[in-house]
């Protein structure tokens, strides 16, 4: 499998995973956008939820309006990880396993443990299993001291 | 070529660096790694410094840039309008076509290239007889000695946060 063939991703994972890919991480252009898509309405204090953990990781340039391409690649990663967990936690969804590709590649040392201890943080409490593609295979992502391990 | 060190502003793009060392170019058999935390400029420093600096001095580069997918679209045409039966080709196969064809540069920049393929060495073995530098964007810890040959030096630049003021990120970038 190409790492980057969105194709063959999703006909081979699409049924089992909630697929986070660096090159389609976004369908529309904006955080307040993507949440309007997402809950069916403008849900502020979600919002408001992703902006504040996005300046825990050096995002101060965050805004709910600001367009996604005007971030960098890492840092749009990092906010398609934090929607994704505000999500969860705000639907109280569970049991859901979540397959990364090309994410954690595509932030520092620094912020992959930081993202990794929130999902460890949700995994807890949302019994979410995160997973990761590594020579053509899917590998669960071992989590607990807030480093990932294959 | 080379790139002084002083003060360079992006403001469009909330940017400034204070580049304390030069950045020399010149010298054949260099690969740069270029690393920092997110947001710190890596590629906006690629894409509006180094990038126009090596278009003035008219030396041919090779960019492969972090949205590779859109790339390969763009490659697979440019390849069949020049006769490339390419279809069918891999990723990999249009990448050795469209360096081949590219023999006249002798820069190579890569921006985060190692998280499609973490063992990029065949880059290397494709290109070693032309480029004469290497820019590589990456967050992984681990420079790909074994995949450079002997003769390149390896420079660590660093993309360091220095502080925020409101939107502006001042970024220290050093050579080591």
């Amino acid at each position: 499998m190409a790492i980057y063939d969105l194709d063959g991703l999703l006909d081979k994972y699409s049924d089992e995973f909630l697929i986070l890919e660096f090159n389609h991480l976004f369908i529309s252009s904006s955080i307040r956008e993507e949440v309007w898509l997402l809950q069916r309405r403008n849900d502020s204090p979600l919002i408001d939820k992703i902006v504040q953990a996005a300046r825990d990781f050096s995002i101060q340039e965050v805004s709910d309006e600001r367009d996604f391409e005007t971030y960098s690649g890492g840092q749009k990663a990092i906010l398609a990880c934090l929607l994704t967990l505000a999500l969860i936690d705000d639907r109280k969804i569970h049991g859901l396993n979540i397959l990364l590709n090309n994410v954690l590649d595509s932030v520092s040392e620094e912020n992959r443990s930081k993202l990794v201890q929130k999902f460890e943080e949700i995994r807890l409490t949302h019994n979410i299993r995160l997973f990761a593609e590594k020579d053509g295979h899917i590998q669960e992502i071992l989590i607990g001291n807030g480093n990932p391990q294959r | 070529m080379e790139i002084r060190k002083g003060k360079y502003r992006l403001d469009n793009r909330n940017l400034h660096f204070d580049m304390v060392d030069d950045l020399n170019f010149n010298n054949s058999g260099g690969c740069f790694y270029f690393r920092g935390g997110n947001g710190f400029g890596k590629t906006s420093f690629l894409e509006k410094i180094i990038i126009p600096a090596l278009r003035a001095d008219n030396r041919p580069y090779l960019y492969i840039g972090q949205d590779i997918r859109t790339q390969l679209y763009t490659l697979r045409a440019l390849l069949s309008i020049q006769g490339f039966k390419v279809s069918d080709t891999d990723e990999v196969e249009l990448l050795r076509l469209w360096i081949h064809q590219g023999q006249s540069a002798s820069v190579l920049i890569l921006d985060e290239f190692d998280k499609y393929f973490p063992d990029y060495g065949f880059i290397f073995d494709w290109s070693a007889d032309f480029i004469r530098t290497y820019i590589i964007v990456t967050h992984l810890g681990v420079n790909r000695r074994e995949s450079v040959a002997d003769n390149y030096r390896i420079y660590n630049v660093r993309f360091e946060l220095i502080d925020i003021d409101g939107h502006l990120k001042n970024i220290r970038v050093r050579s080591e």
